[in-house]
C-alpha cells in the first residue's frame, strides 16, 4: 500500500502562465525517509504544498492527473482530511509558532479539534517530552532559539499524530550545530514511530549524512532523478542542475578519482576504499604561501555592555580587517558577531578600546560619516530595500549625502554595470529574484565607494548556483580593492572564500588564523559551536595526519581546478 | 509593555485568579452602573472601591501612573471646555442658578462647575476597573474568555495573534532602522531636522509592510494546516474552569446592576451639593 501517489500530475498557479509542476510521477511508501532537493524555482516547495493540501485548498490553480494522499483522492477531499495524514513543519519557525507560550502552541491542533482540556495537557506533556522541551512549557517564543522553536513546531505537529511528516526547508534558518540536532531528532522520531519522513531541502550534504533511503531531484517543475543516494552521488546529476554535492564527494571527483556505484559513498566511512588515491594526490599537491597583513580597520581591546549593570557582551576584542582580503567572522549565535557590527558602524559605542581606520581612531565619527567608508549589507535584502525602482534604491545613499544629480547618475550606472544589474536599471525591484535583490543591496552600498563592506550571512537562503555566482561576484569586488568582511557560521563558505577568519565565542576572540588552520583545531571548533566540513573527515578517514595541510592544499587546488 | 506585547503583570491575587470573562463582566457591569448616574457621591464611593481593588491586586503604582495621569489631564481639559462653552448647562439640569463668575458676557454658574467636577469623577471612577482588567488578565486567557462570553473564536484568536506578533514586528522595525541608519539615513535627534527625520521614518514603512504581508501568508498557512477554522467551536489550552469565586463575583455584579436600576428610578439624575 503506497502512501503518496502522483500519477501524471501537473499543477499551474492561477497567477502564472506556465505550469509549475509538470508530469510528476512519484510513489512514496509508508515508513520511507525521503529527501526532495532542487534549486530555487524548481517546484520543490510547490510539490510540498501538494502533499500537505495547501494546494489546491489554499492556493488556487489548475490540477491535472492523479494525486492520492493516504487513502484520499485529493480532488474529492477537504484540507482537514489531508491534515489527518500529513503534518507539516514549515521553514519559518516564527511564522509557525502561533501560540503565546510553548504549551499553548503545541496544543493548537488539539484546541482546533475540540479536545478536552485534560486530554490536551496529557498530549502536550507527552509530545514535548519526545522533543526534550518539556521544561520550557511556559516559555514565550522570544526566549527560545531558532532550533528550540523548531522543536516546538515539531511537537505541535506530532500532537496531530499523522503518519506522514513533511519538513519544508527545516535547516534554512539554523546554525550548523542546531541543524545537526534537528536532523538527529527527525531520525529519532522516524526510528520510534516509523512515520514517513519527507524533507525538502537544498542543503544536501547535511541531510545525506543521516541515511536517507531516497533522494528525489527536481528541476524546472519535473522530477529528473529519483533513487538511492549511493546510486546518485557518483554521477553528475546534482552539479548539472545547480545543486551542491557533499564536499567530500566534490573533492574526490576533483582529485580525479572515479567513484563506483557499488562503493556506497553516501556513507562517508565507505570512502576508505579510495584512501590510497587520496594520499597519492596529497603527496603530489603543493602548499600555498602566506602573505603579510596590511590592515585597513583595526579593533583594539574593545569591551562592550548594553546596560551599565548588564553582562559584558564583548570582552577585550582585538582583530584587524586586512586590505584586499575576505575576512570571515565566525562563531555561534550570541557570540557577539552582530554587536561588533553595530560598534563598527557606530550604532553603538564601545565602553573601552578603540577602532582605528588607517591607524587613526574613528571614535568621534558619526554614523553617517562611517557609512561613507564602511558599508553594511544585511542578511535579508527585504530589510534594506525601501524604493520601488532599482535606480532609485542604488541612488538613495548618494542623494542623502547631497551629491549632484549628474554625478549620481554616473556613479549609479557604473555600479550597476559592476554588479551585472545595468540591464535591469529601470525595473521595479519586486520583479527581481532574491539573489538579484541581494545584489541590489550590495550595489547600493558599493556606490558609496566604501573601503570596507561587511556582509551578514551573505549566502543564507540561496541555492548553490546563486551562491557560487554571488561569491565570485564578491571576489571581483575584492579585486577592485575593497576589503570584505563576511559574518557567517558556514565553515564551507569560509574555507573556500575567506583568506582569514576570526572566531568568537562568548564575546571573546578565541582564534585568528586561516580557516584551514582553525578547522584543524578541534577545541576551537567545539568552543565556537562550529561544525567541520566533510573534507576534514575525508582526510581523517583516509589516514592523513596533517589535516590542516591537507585542507590548505585542497582549497588551493580546487581554486585552480575551477579557474 | 512586556515582551509578549501585553500589559499583563504576573502577581498572586484574587483578581489574577478570577477568569477573564468574569473580569470582563465586572468591567461591563461597573461601567453600566456608573453610566446610570450623574451623582458625585456614588462616583466617590466607586473610585475609592476601585482603587482599593487595585491595591488588593498588588499592581505597582508606577504601572498605573501613566494612564492615571492621562485620564486626569483629559478630565481637566474636558471640564474647562465644558465650562467655557456651556457655562449654564449645570443649572439647566438642576433648575437652580448660582452665579459664580462672569466671562465673555456670560455667567458661569456654581451648578455647572459642580457638573464638570461630577463628570470628571465619572471618568476617574471607571479608570481603576479598566486598569484592573488590563493588568491582571493574561492575553491568552483573555482570548479564551472573549470566546466564552460569545465572541466568535476567530475574532478572539485574532487578539492572541496580535499579542504574539507585536514584539516580532517591533524587532523587525529596529532591524530595518539599523540597516537604514548604517546607510546614512538619519533617525536620531541632532542628525537632521525634524521634518527630514519624520520623512526618513516613513521610508522604513515600505519594507516593514512587505515583510508583514509575507508573514500573514505564512501564519495563515501554518494555522490552516493545524486545523484552525475547521470546526464551529474550539477548546482552549489556557482556559480556566470557572470557580465558586467567579460565580460569586458574577452574582454580586448582577445584584449591583439591579440595585443601580432601582436607585436610578428613585433618585434625581443630577445631584448638587448645596
Amino acid at each position: 500500500m503506497s502512501q503518496i501517489v502522483f500519477d501524471h500530475f501537473s499543477f499551474k498557479y492561477d497567477a502564472q502562465q506556465a505550469p509549475t509542476l509538470k508530469d510528476i510521477n512519484l510513489v512514496i511508501k509508508p515508513g520511507e525517509k525521503v529527501l526532495i532537493a532542487g534549486p530555487s524555482g524548481s517546484g520543490k516547495s510547490t510539490l510540498g504544498h501538494c502533499i500537505n493540501g495547501l494546494i489546491p485548498f489554499s492556493y488556487d490553480g489548475e490540477m491535472n492527473g492523479k494525486l492520492q494522499i493516504g487513502s484520499l483522492e485529493v480532488k474529492n477531499s477537504q484540507l482537514n482530511e489531508i491534515t489527518k495524514f500529513v503534518g507539516t513543519v514549515l521553514q519559518d519557525q516564527d511564522g509557525q509558532f502561533v501560540g503565546l507560550s510553548v504549551g499553548e502552541d503545541v496544543a493548537f491542533y488539539y484546541e482546533n479539534h475540540e479536545v478536552r482540556k485534560e486530554d490536551m495537557i496529557a498530549g502536550v506533556t507527552k509530545t514535548l517530552t519526545s522533543v526534550s522541551m518539556l521544561e520550557y512549557i511556559n516559555e514565550t517564543p522570544h526566549n527560545l532559539s531558532g532550533g528550540q522553536k523548531q522543536r516546538v513546531s515539531l511537537a505541535g505537529v506530532l500532537a496531530s499524530d499523522t503518519s506522514i511528516l513533511l519538513f519544508d526547508e527545516p535547516l534554512a534558518n539554523l546554525d550548523p550545530v542546531s541543524s545537526k540536532h534537528a536532523l538527529d531528532l527527525i531520525d529519532e522520531i522516524h526510528e520510534e514511530s516509523s512515520k514517513t519522513i519527507i524533507v525538502i531541502e537544498h542543503r544536501i550534504e547535511d541531510v545525506l549524512a543521516h541515511n536517507y533511503d531516497r533522494i528525489i531531484i527536481m528541476e524546472s517543475g519535473r522530477i529528473i532523478a529519483d533513487g538511492s543516494p549511493d546510486a546518485l552521488l557518483p554521477g553528475n546529476i546534482l552539479t548539472d542542475c545547480g545543486l551542491r554535492e557533499p564536499l567530500y564527494i566534490e573533492a574526490l571527483k576533483n582529485m580525479g578519482i572515479d567513484l563506483k556505484a557499488d562503493a556506497k559513498v553516501a556513507d562517508i566511512q565507505n570512502v576508505k576504499v579510495y584512501s590510497e588515491q587520496v594520499k597519492e594526490w596529497f603527496e603530489s599537491s603543493r602548499t600555498r604561501d602566506h602573505s603579510e597583513i596590511d590592515p585597513v580597520l583595526s579593533l583594539e581591546n574593545i569591551g562592550f555592555k548594553y546596560f551599565e549593570d548588564g553582562p559584558e557582551i564583548l570582552k577585550d576584542i582585538s582583530f584587524e580587517i586586512p586590505k584586499n582580503e575576505i575576512l570571515a567572522v565566525m562563531g555561534n549565535n550570541g557570540a557577539g558577531k552582530s554587536t561588533i557590527l553595530k560598534l563598527i558602524s557606530g550604532l553603538e559605542k564601545p565602553d573601552s578600546g578603540v577602532i582605528k581606520l588607517h591607524g587613526s581612531s574613528i571614535a568621534k565619527w558619526s554614523i553617517r560619516k562611517r557609512s561613507e567608508k564602511i558599508g553594511y549589507v544585511m542578511q535579508n535584502p527585504n530589510h534594506m530595500i525601501t524604493k520601488i525602482q532599482i535606480f532609485d534604491e542604488v541612488a538613495f545613499g548618494l542623494k542623502n549625502m547631497g551629491v549632484p544629480d549628474a554625478e549620481i547618475k554616473e556613479r549609479v550606472e557604473y555600479t550597476l554595470k559592476v554588479c551585472g544589474l545595468y540591464k535591469f536599471r529601470n525595473w521595479p525591484i519586486s520583479a527581481l529574484s532574491y539573489g538579484q535583490k541581494k545584489r541590489v543591496t550590495i550595489a547600493s552600498i558599493l556606490v558609496m565607494r566604501p573601503e570596507i563592506i561587511i556582509l551578514d550571512e551573505p549566502t543564507a537562503g540561496q541555492d548553490f548556483r546563486n551562491y557560487t555566482e554571488f561569491m565570485s561576484f564578491l571576489k571581483d569586488i575584492k579585486n577592485e580593492g575593497i576589503s570584505i568582511v563576511i559574518i557567517t557560521h558556514d565553515m564551507q563558505l569560509a574555507l573556500e572564500y575567506a583568506d582569514r577568519a576570526v572566531v568568537l565565542s562568548e564575546g571573546r576572540v578565541i582564534e585568528t588564523s586561516t580557516v584551514a588552520e582553525i578547522m584543524a583545531k578541534e577545541d576551537v571548533m567545539e568552543c565556537a559551536n562550529l561544525r567541520g566540513t566533510t573534507l576534514s573527515r575525508l582526510a581523517e578517514i583516509c589516514g592523513i595526519k596533517d589535516v590542516r595541510y591537507f585542507l590548505e592544499n585542497y582549497i588551493q587546488f580546487s581554486k585552480e581546478v575551477v579557474s | 509593555m512586556n515582551r509578549s506585547g501585553s500589559l499583563y503583570i504576573e502577581k498572586e491575587s484574587l483578581f489574577h485568579r478570577l477568569d477573564g470573562s468574569t473580569k470582563f463582566l465586572v468591567l461591563i457591569g461597573w461601567t453600566s452602573f456608573i453610566f446610570m448616574f450623574m451623582d458625585i457621591r456614588i462616583f466617590l464611593v466607586m473610585t475609592i472601591l476601585g482603587f482599593g481593588f487595585l491595591k488588593v491586586s498588588k499592581i505597582p503604582f508606577r504601572n498605573i501612573k501613566p494612564l492615571t495621569v492621562f485620564v486626569m489631564i483629559f478630565s481637566i481639559i474636558n471640564s474647562a471646555m465644558l465650562i467655557l462653552i456651556t457655562p449654564e448647562y449645570g443649572s439647566e439640569l438642576s433648575g437652580t442658578y448660582t452665579v459664580l463668575f462672569e466671562m465673555f458676557g456670560k455667567s458661569a454658574t456654581y451648578e455647572t462647575v459642580f457638573y464638570a467636577l461630577t463628570l470628571s469623577m465619572k471618568y476617574i471612577s471607571i479608570l481603576p476597573i479598566t486598569l484592573l482588567f488590563v493588568f491582571t488578565t493574561h492575553p491568552s486567557r483573555f482570548a479564551s474568555s472573549l470566546n466564552r462570553i460569545g465572541v466568535s473564536y476567530r475574532v478572539a484568536y485574532a487578539v492572541n495573534i496580535a499579542f504574539r506578533y507585536i514584539p516580532d514586528v517591533k524587532d523587525e522595525m529596529f532591524t530595518i532602522m539599523n540597516a537604514q541608519e548604517a546607510r546614512g539615513v538619519a533617525f536620531r535627534k541632532g542628525d537632521a531636522s525634524l521634518p527630514t527625520r519624520l520623512r526618513n521614518f516613513v521610508t522604513i514603512l515600505v519594507p516593514l509592510l512587505i515583510s508583514s504581508l509575507n508573514r500573514i501568508e505564512v501564519v495563515s498557512n501554518a494555522m490552516q494546516l493545524r486545523g484552525f477554522g475547521l470546526n464551529k467551536k474550539r477548546t482552549w489550552f489556557n482556559q480556566k474552569n470557572m470557580v465558586i469565586a467567579d460565580w460569586a463575583v458574577i452574582g454580586v455584579v448582577i445584584l449591583c446592576v439591579l440595585l443601580g436600576i432601582y436607585m436610578k428610578n428613585n433618585m434625581s439624575y443630577f445631584w448638587v451639593l448645596n
